[in-house]
């Protein structure tokens, strides 16, 4: 130990400290495909890393099928906006994978302007043994050529490609916060902060806009979009959440700009628990639809609420994330921590949800028991194998043993995007620049 | 330094009011207006942040309001005599770069000075804390400007003393430290009796702020707009050894004044 720590003194120019995270390397979104056979990170470098899971295989059991990576491609870099003198960045906002329908895989991926459309393909076979030119593809001297050869595929290395097959730009003028796939596979919205466009997967130089809450006066501008998603099963229609606390339904068989909701999803104000941060708190940060299509999740600030589609009065349930935070909220306004957007997922079956938090903590919320846990995704608490330690923040004055007290919460440490495998009890848990995957304990 | 009394259970209308709520008050209205100022450095600030600071700011302002409106209902019979017409004089010369900044504090200083005349004893906290927001007011305001901010009063008493060509000159340069500053103005709706609300001039992308680069050509066609409004701006402060409550009126309706200017200016640059 002395040694290293000497020849770190000495060679502390050249040596990497293994602490410092690249601000590049900060994920920023995480997303299942729709079988949960890969799994895709974006980054704040506009880089896209997806991981295969790998096929079970009967000679090793206790290893059920593990994530490696599959492929990394830079699907946005940065761009600048020469009429405006801004800078766009690269960080990717969201990615969202598109139903398989032949060999090849294909996704969305999006930053602030511009939405991709990329073709994930692999490449085992390789012609081999061509007539007129040699195999480093030189072209032979034809003098030489005395017979008639044929290619021949060949088998080779798995080569997977990463190619951009569309490019859906120039059709937003605010920050793109969600894209989602219709269930037709045919169309995809993409959503700013007052507007939502339509778009045909086809055609690149065209887009619909179909929602546009932008006032005529932008100094009446006191609400914002914060989140859109098509329903699971009905093509027709949309949720789009705002910085209000409201989440409207929309019909797009009612009229061709839904600036008028077809359903309003508000929880009225609770008077006593009104303070200056009210409204910032009440802002949507993810809306998701239930697999089944029959619910609706939202994230605020503090807590997760699930709605009835059925109901526009109330949510159905109510989850308090972290509630202990409610009386520290002008220090989290101070530091820029009430912006802070979390996610929210549904388990496969719409029975568990879950949603981040900080110092590196995730919590799970049982519907169907009430039952709630803190985890927590570190490096130093958990071993690879090791089963996850439920975590508990302790409010009170009497802190017991492995409780840990609000104040000592690192709030740096935040965990915004998680992602749930379609089907089974895997979870992958993005932890600033560092990405966990969970699984389930196979007896 | 909460005192009990009947006086106060009589304005007070919600409970839980006291030096803990004005504490939060004036430092979410500091956090906020530091906020604003960030965002307005920044080439092109979040629109979802700048809303939901903006809202939050108007929260504090009518709050603030709220306050000031309670506190001048009872206070306007118990107001002490011994206020005296305090408003600083008038240094007479040419107009330096801070025009509107000036006018601003100047009000909210005699805002201030008729507070402190209003304290009594056990009001006294109250209205010290509302003082204390209003200096604050006052401090961002001025340290928000463009340059050096010496409190002139000049700008007023130079429009009053000039006549005819000079006084036309005079407005469109105005106009122009006008549009310049104009989110500034608009900023200083945090200012009790400010009717006028926080713009998102500045802070939103598409609307193009060369748009508000002084153009003496188009706005010498506004001077004569300016020009009838000037003259009831020079209606100055000067009114202040009238009743309190008039002052504090007079202040308010200069306010909309520059408001109704700055509606004109609006107006004139349609915005896409």
């Amino acid at each position: 130990m002395e040694e290293e720590s000497d020849s770190r003194k000495i060679n502390n120019s050249f040596l990497r400290d293994h602490n410092y995270a690249t601000e590049a390397d900060i994920i920023s979104t995480v997303e299942f495909n729709s079988t949960g056979e890969l799994l895709a990170t974006g980054d704040k470098g506009g880089r896209v890393v997806v991981f295969q899971r790998e096929q079970e295989s009967k000679n090793q059991p206790h290893r059920r099928g593990e994530y490696n990576v599959y492929s990394t491609f830079q699907s946005h870099e940065p761009e600048f906006d020469y009429l405006k003198s801004l800078e766009i960045e690269e960080k990717i906002n969201k990615i969202r994978w598109l139903p398989q329908q032949n060999a090849a895989y294909f996704l969305l991926s999006t930053n602030d302007k511009t939405v991709k459309l990329w073709k994930i393909s692999e490449r085992d076979k390789r012609p081999e043994g061509y007539n007129l030119k040699d195999e480093d593809g030189r072209i032979r001297d034809p003098a030489t050529i005395t017979t008639l050869r044929v290619p021949v595929l060949r088998p080779m290395d798995l080569m997977v490609e990463a190619a951009p097959r569309r490019v859906f730009s120039n059709a937003h003028t605010y920050h793109i916060n969600s894209i989602s796939v219709n269930s037709d596979y045919e169309t995809f919205m993409s959503t700013d902060d007052l507007r939502i466009n339509l778009w045909n997967l086809e055609i690149t130089n065209r887009s619909f806009n179909i929602v546009d809450i932008k006032p005529t006066n932008m100094e009446e501008l006191t609400e914002v979009i914060t989140a859109a998603e098509f329903h699971p099963h009905h093509c027709n229609t949309f949720v789009y959440s705002s910085s209000k606390g409201s989440i409207r339904l929309c019909d797009m068989r009612a009229a061709a700009l839904c600036d008028n909701h077809s359903k309003f999803f508000e929880e009225p104000e609770d008077p006593s628990n009104r303070s200056f941060f009210s409204e910032i708190i009440s802002s949507i940060s993810d809306v998701k639809f239930s697999h089944s299509g029959r619910y609706l999740m939202t994230r605020d600030y503090l807590t997760v609420k699930v709605w009835d589609l059925n109901m526009e009065s109330k949510p159905l349930e109510t989850y308090q994330v972290h509630d202990y935070l409610r009386s520290k909220l002008c220090s989290l306004y101070e530091n820029d921590c009430i912006f802070d957007k979390f996610e929210c997922v549904w388990n496969g079956s719409d029975s568990v949800i879950m949603t981040g938090s900080y110092n590196n903590f995730f919590r799970m919320f049982d519907r169907n028991t009430k039952r709630d846990v803190t985890l927590e995704a570190s490096r130093e608490n958990s071993k690879p194998r090791a089963i996850l330690k439920p975590r508990k923040v302790c409010v009170g004055g009497k802190r017991r043993k492995d409780e840990i007290s609000v104040d000592s919460l690192d709030f740096s440490k935040k965990i915004l995007h998680t992602a749930w495998h379609p089907s089974e009890n895997i979870i992958a848990v993005a932890a600033t620049n560092n990405l966990y995957i969970f699984q389930d304990k196979v007896n | 330094m909460v005192a009990k009394g009947q006086k106060r259970k009589l304005h007070r209308e919600d409970e839980g009011r006291g030096a803990a709520w004005e504490s939060q008050l004036q430092s979410v209205l500091d956090i906020s207006m530091d906020k604003f100022h960030r965002d307005q450095a920044l080439v092109e600030p979040s629109l979802l942040r700048s809303v939901l600071i903006n809202n939050t700011l108007r929260q504090v302002q009518s709050e603030v309001r709220a306050q000031v409106e309670s506190l001048s209902a009872v206070k306007i019979l118990t107001k002490s005599q011994t206020h005296s017409g305090s408003e600083p004089d008038f240094p007479r010369g040419p107009p330096p770069s801070e025009h509107n900044a000036p006018l601003f504090s100047l009000n909210a200083e005699n805002m201030e000075d008729d507070f402190m005349a209003w304290t009594s004893e056990e009001d006294f906290s109250l209205s010290s804390a509302i003082s204390v927001i209003l200096k604050d007011l006052d401090t961002v305001i001025d340290a928000g400007g463009q340059g050096p901010c010496a409190p002139q009063r000049a700008p007023l008493g130079s429009v009053e003393n000039l006549t005819g060509d000079a006084r036309l000159v005079q407005s469109s340069s105005r106009a122009e430290k006008m549009s310049d500053m104009m989110p500034s103005i608009k900023m200083e709706a945090a200012c009790p009796g400010c009717p006028q609300d926080v713009s998102l001039d500045k802070l939103l992308l598409d609307i193009d702020t060369s748009v508000f680069e002084p153009e003496v050509n188009l706005l010498q066609g506004l001077s004569d707009d300016l020009v009838k409004y000037l003259p009831s701006l020079s209606k100055s402060p000067s009114a202040s050894s009238s009743s309190s409550l008039d002052s504090h009126g007079q202040a308010t309706w200069e306010i909309q004044e520059i408001e109704h200017v700055m509606d004109i200016l609006m107006r004139t640059y349609p915005q896409s």
